[in-house]
């Protein structure tokens, strides 16, 4: 699950996708809250919450770089690679964690009985 | 330390040897510039790098708080100032010029042609191993990422 960073060019991801992401995972908290204290330093809710949060602000700086860069208002193409850069790897790494979950969350379902 | 430090200390090798090509192309087009903005000739411009975090106070404090013989995290390199070169200008007897003062002589920037193209092998090569250097730690922490297939 690669999202090209430069979606800036394009379509912005940010704008449409990330926001209800994170709003996702913030609405998943208070249900979560009589459980486990999710909304506590240390929670797991609050950690993802927070992942995913910085996540949006990587692909957000990327999207306004990338869209910097194309209408060249930039004086310094470099800082703008590394934006993208580091949003690209940022999100790789998000999508591997994903599937690794879902993976361990799809072996519990096959339990057999 | 973040996980993606390595991009961004090449980003700034890359924006620094951005600066000092840009300078470098600059001294080469005034190489024969008699008049600069103050009517003199041109004079030579060099670029200052520094690393970043080495000379503020609380970047010192902080490594020394740290282990002893840990220095401050890396920070990569900035440009710290565009100076100019002190050496004198040359004189080249040229009595025909319009610029010639009463004895004959012009008065040249102090640049040597040579010395700037060697001064652009450098950056260009400097650049390159920077990209190669952000190129490697990319494909580290690609290579890192694949183990979780």
């Amino acid at each position: 699950m690669i999202i090209p960073p430069l979606g800036g060019l394009g379509t912005p991801l940010s704008a449409s996708q990330a926001p209800s992401l994170a709003q996702g995972a913030q609405g998943a908290q208070p249900s979560e809250a009589g459980g486990v204290a999710a909304g506590e330093a240390g929670g797991f809710g609050g950690e993802l919450t927070e992942a995913i949060s910085s996540l949006e602000k990587t692909q957000d700086s990327a999207s306004s770089a990338s869209q910097a860069l194309a209408t060249g208002n930039v004086s310094d193409p470099e800082s703008a690679v590394v934006t993208v850069e580091d949003a690209q790897l940022a999100m790789e790494m998000a999508g591997q964690i994903r599937t690794k979950a879902t993976e361990a969350v799809q072996s519990i379902f096959n339990t057999q009985v | 330390m973040g996980l993606f430090d390595a991009i961004g200390i090449a980003g700034s090798g890359l924006t620094a040897e951005r600066i000092r090509m840009d300078v470098t192309a600059e001294n080469l087009a005034n190489a024969d510039t008699t008049k600069a903005a103050n009517g003199q000739p041109y004079q030579r411009q060099e670029v200052e790098l520094e690393q970043v975090g080495s000379s503020d106070f609380s970047s010192a404090l902080g490594g020394a708080m740290q282990q002893a013989g840990a220095g401050a995290p890396p920070g990569g390199v900035k440009v710290s100032g565009i100076v100019a070169d002190a050496t004198p200008d040359q004189q080249v007897y040229d009595p025909g010029n319009p610029e010639a003062d009463a004895q004959g002589y012009v008065k040249l920037p102090n640049i040597s042609t040579v010395t700037e193209m060697t001064d652009l092998i450098s950056e260009s090569q400097t650049y390159q191993s920077d990209v190669t250097a952000m190129q490697t730690s990319k494909s580290m922490f690609t290579a890192t990422l694949g183990l979780l297939k």
